[in-house]
């Protein structure tokens, strides 16, 4: 049974086909890559998912469920997260608020209780804390709790947009070019948190990334798209054999 | 060439005789109407909305008693009434209504000097008669002799006031504090001020607010850093009543004095405890006791069933002075309306024998009435 | 002849009854200040989330001090019932207002969103005007006012004494505590920092799993309720009040808000109390005629040379 069932999903933006006939079944704990050059339309595959988008057709399928016309925040409640390529947090809140902001829809204490009933509120905010901690821990941001997250040095940002990604508890978690702007100690790093956390957290994850040793080094299987369309998947020998590939990525750097 | 202009010169003067001829047998048409139609301007809504109800219905009563009696000459009067919310433009757009459309042969109003002076212009170049009940700025009846009023000037009631400051309550220091953007106010402060210190008293301090201020603690911090006996607060109630509590707040003790503006039930709703105390000059009092008060009193009750106040008994009276007018020029024409009514001589009004000086402002005297136990008690007159 | 000693002796004491006509004018504008700082926190906060200046919001004031009178004049509540049942009222109105007016407009141009906030301003107030009456009407004494003396300095001419009346005292502690409470809501409630998040990025915070529609929605209430807490203390305060009256109080509020830096909470507060304090001082020292001016001075000034406010960044828009 599988987790993600996208099944044959377009994103049309007026004559812009951007995605066509979009088909991706991940099963529970799998680490897919989704690659293709520039403009191939990884991104907007991550925001159908995420229902940024609503698909012009096809549609999201969680866990059996349909995610259809839900709205984002709906669709990450059910268990999906994800980071962005181009880093959005929340550059005014400190670290620590970054992740616990995540974590609170699963908390239990509304705004009136936190006003009326202090000690329920204290109480809910000291879980979540603790929790938030642990996950900074995790990702050696400890330190920097209290600092604003627009402070960060950029590759403390990435990770800790992961973090927060991963304050949401989601079953999937969608990583948008995790190791852009890294130079190869950082993303060597990084690749080996992207595999802990797969294994630690029992995470399924989808990974778009640029830098194809991180691909080809954790990735089992490798989805490519180009103008919208697969064009290739299989896993990574098959895919760096594959002639399509090839073409796609010509002129691009394929096996550096 | 010449010869034709002369001809088209002559044919001009055959048509405008013929035009006229015309006129000349329409104008006895006009006086046998059986209704004669008099206009009112008053605010029914806006900031001053009461005076505009006792304005109405000092008319209505007026016009009442003379219909009852078979009304003028044989034709019954007809009321118009515009409201003009107590705004300028208004006024005088409701003025022109009435001159233009209604057909009215002459007004009673505006409540509100600025109003009426708005209005006035309008009757004056119409010929039509206009009698403001209550407008008390100088300048009102000086826009042309078509204008009159029922009321004493605002020079008086700074006059009035100032003269029971220093004579009745025997203080020498004051201080004034009034509403910049509005002639009334600044035209009693001007007067009081002026003829306060003409009697020997001291004005310790001049202050300003604008048109809908409520926080008047600054002015009133200024003030009472002064110590002064009195305060003359010569605004509308509203205003009053805010400043008044204020005021005491601050724990001013001074004894508040103000014109005919504070007369509303609403000074004391507002004002509560901090009016109290306080002397404002009037043009009648409901307590009066000459025969044409004590009969308006009672008709005015058993008719609204409510006191009347100065406003009801000046719309009376002016209406009374402009069916006077026309009652005795027995023509609906306006000048000769007009002629009538500068002519009156001691006229019996309700507030007072009225007639008209050459600027047809009625002379008379002043009441001052007091706020004692949240109502108007009669406390003295004041003779110009 | 009068000697330099004596002289001396009167210029100290003249300066010192200076300083008490300054204090005590401070005193009274920290109280118009803390008013205009409540409504400037709605229109700060409003503004935060979705970069909309919510032109009603001076009306719902407005609508918070009819309430109140209704409250007080029909069922006799006392004040403190009297103020939570005004703020209830109008955070309803005010989520109302955004579900109806301003939601079906999130994508639309910024100037349609304005024009409606106009056209809810006007609707306000002449709903007002049509069921209630466009009049004055005298908002009910909640309160007896009471004066204390709380400075002394003997006798003479001048001010002599430091007043504060429990009015002055019962609408800045009013006001005080509701900007406190506002402020742990916004800084440490799980609402709050979701507030902040969507004010700092509508788009990622959506895809954190908070409900964005749900946190515009709270944003409005709270403002709202500010709001409404303004007009019943103005009631209480200047007690006079008419349909429209949040119009000149709004846009002094907003220029409160501007002052502060839009979107700024502690900038609102501050710039409300500078706003109050900047008039009071303009008539204690200057002429009525320039109070209203006072504040568009301000204004032009702040866009002139710090158009972020004073508790800004200047940083490019977020688009």
């Amino acid at each position: 049974m599988s987790l993600l069932d996208v099944n044959q999903v377009s994103m049309h933006f007026g004559g812009i086909k951007a995605v066509t006939d979009f088909d991706l079944h991940l099963v529970p704990g799998e680490l897919v890559g989704l690659i293709g050059p520039n403009g191939a339309g990884k991104t907007t595959v991550f925001n159908v998912i995420t229902g940024v988008y609503q698909p012009t057709c096809g549609a999201v399928v969680l866990n059996s469920g349909d995610l259809s016309g839900k709205k984002p925040c709906r669709i990450t409640q059910a268990g999906i997260a994800r980071t962005f390529q181009n880093i959005r947090l929340f550059g005014s809140l400190s670290v620590l608020d970054n992740v616990k902001i995540a974590y609170h829809f699963h908390a239990t204490h509304g705004v009136l209780a936190s006003v009326l009933h202090g000690s329920k509120h204290f109480a809910g905010e000291e879980i979540i804390t603790k929790k938030a901690l642990e996950l900074l821990d995790i990702f050696g941001l400890t330190p920097r709790k209290e600092e604003k997250a627009r402070n960060l040095p950029y590759g403390e940002q990435r990770r800790l947009e992961i973090a927060r990604a991963l304050a949401a508890r989601p079953q999937l978690l969608l990583l948008d070019e995790p190791a852009a702007g890294m130079n190869t100690n950082e993303s060597r790093d990084l690749v080996r948190l992207i595999d802990w956390i797969h294994h630690e957290f029992g995470l399924t994850i989808l990974l778009i990334e640029h830098h194809m040793d991180v691909v080809m080094s954790i990735c089992r299987r490798i989805v490519v798209l180009d103008y919208g369309r697969i064009i290739a998947q299989g896993t990574p020998d098959e895919i760096r054999a594959n002639p399509k590939v090839i073409e796609a990525y010509l002129g691009e750097e394929v096996s550096s | 060439m010449k010869n034709v202009s002369i001809r088209i010169m002559a044919l001009c003067l055959v048509l405008a005789l013929i035009v006229s001829l015309v006129g000349c047998t329409k104008a006895p048409v006009q006086t046998t109407v059986k209704e004669i139609v008099i206009g009112v301007v008053a605010p029914m809504t806006g900031d001053v909305a009461t005076f505009g109800k006792s304005t109405r219905q000092g008319v209505e009563l007026a016009v009442k008693q003379i219909n009852d009696k078979g009304g003028i000459n044989g034709s019954t009067v007809v009321i118009k009434a515009e409201d003009d919310k107590n705004d300028p433009v208004e006024a005088a757009n409701a003025a022109l209504k009435l001159i233009s459309k209604d057909k009215v042969i002459g007004i009673v109003g505006s409540v509100a000097s600025k109003c009426t002076l708005a209005a006035a212009p309008i009757a004056q170049s119409n010929k039509i008669p206009l009698i403001s009940g209550t407008s008390t700025n100088e300048k009102v009846t000086q826009v042309g002799d078509f204008i009159f009023r029922a009321c004493f000037i605002d020079p008086f009631q700074g006059l009035v006031m100032a003269k029971f400051a220093s004579e009745n309550l025997k203080k020498t220091t004051a201080a004034v504090l009034f509403d910049i953007d509005n002639d009334y106010t600044k035209g009693l402060a001007e007067q009081f001020k002026l003829n306060f210190e003409k009697m020997g008293g001291k004005v310790l301090a001049y202050e300003t607010y604008g048109k809908g201020d409520q926080d008047f603690n600054a002015q009133l911090t200024k003030i009472k850093s002064f110590g002064p006996e009195i305060l003359f607060l010569p605004d509308y109630y509203n205003t009053v009543g805010l400043i008044a509590k204020q005021a005491r707040a601050q724990g001013i003790k001074a004894i508040f004095l103000g014109g005919d503006g504070w007369d509303s039930e609403d000074l004391v709703k507002i004002g509560g405890d901090a009016i109290e105390g306080g002397y404002f000059s009037n043009h009648y009092s409901p307590d009066s006791t000459s025969p044409e008060a004590v009969s308006f009193r009672s008709a005015y009750e058993a008719a609204f069933k409510a006191t009347p106040d100065a406003l009801a008994a000046l719309a009376y009276d002016a209406a009374n002075i402009l069916m006077e007018g026309i009652k005795q020029a027995k023509t609906t024409d306006g000048t000769a309306v007009r002629n009538a009514m500068a002519g009156l001589k001691n006229f019996k009004a309700v507030s007072g024998n009225v007639s008209f000086d050459s600027n047809r402002n009625p002379i008379k005297g002043a009441v001052i009435l007091k706020v004692q136990g949240g109502k108007q008690v009669f406390e003295a007159v004041i003779n110009p | 002849m009068a000697g330099g000693c004596p002289r001396h002796f009167t210029n100290s004491q003249q300066e010192g009854r200076e300083n008490l006509l300054f204090l005590q004018q401070l005193i009274n504008g920290l109280q118009l200040g803390s008013i205009y700082a409540l409504i400037a926190l709605g229109y700060t906060m409003v503004y935060g989330i979705v970069r909309l200046i919510n032109f009603a919001h001076g009306d719902i004031y407005m609508i918070g001090a009819y309430t109140g009178y209704m409250i007080a004049t029909r069922l006799n509540w006392p004040f403190l019932p009297c103020l939570f049942a005004a703020m209830v009222f109008c955070a309803v109105l005010g989520m109302t207002i955004e579900k109806i007016a301003y939601r079906p407009l999130r994508s639309a141009p910024r100037i349609a969103t304005l024009t409606t906030a106009i056209g809810v301003s006007l609707l306000l107030q002449n709903l007002v005007r049509y069921f209630i009456g466009p009049n004055y009407i005298p908002f009910p004494e909640l309160f007896k006012r009471q004066s204390y003396v709380i400075y002394s300095a003997g006798s003479g001419l001048g001010l002599r004494t430091l007043t504060v009346s429990n009015i002055q005292i019962i609408v800045l502690v009013t006001a005080l505590t509701l900007m406190f409470l506002l402020q742990f809501i916004v800084r440490k409630t799980k609402t709050g920092k979701a507030m902040r998040a969507v004010s700092f990025d509508k788009d990622a915070a959506r895809l954190m799993g908070i409900d964005v529609d749900r946190i515009i929605t709270i944003t409005f209430a709270i403002g709202s309720s500010l709001a409404g807490a303004a007009g019943v203390l103005v009631g209480i305060a200047y007690p006079r009040i008419d349909p429209g009256m949040g119009v000149l109080a709004g846009l002094k509020a907003f220029v409160a808000a501007v002052l502060g830096g839009v979107g700024i909470i502690p900038g609102a507060m501050f710039g409300g109390l500078v706003m109050g304090s900047a008039e009071t001082m303009v008539l204690a020292y200057g002429k009525s005629t320039y109070r209203d001016a006072i504040a568009f001075t301000i204004l032009i000034l702040i866009l002139l040379f710090k158009p972020a406010g004073l508790f800004g960044k200047s940083v490019s828009e977020k688009v």
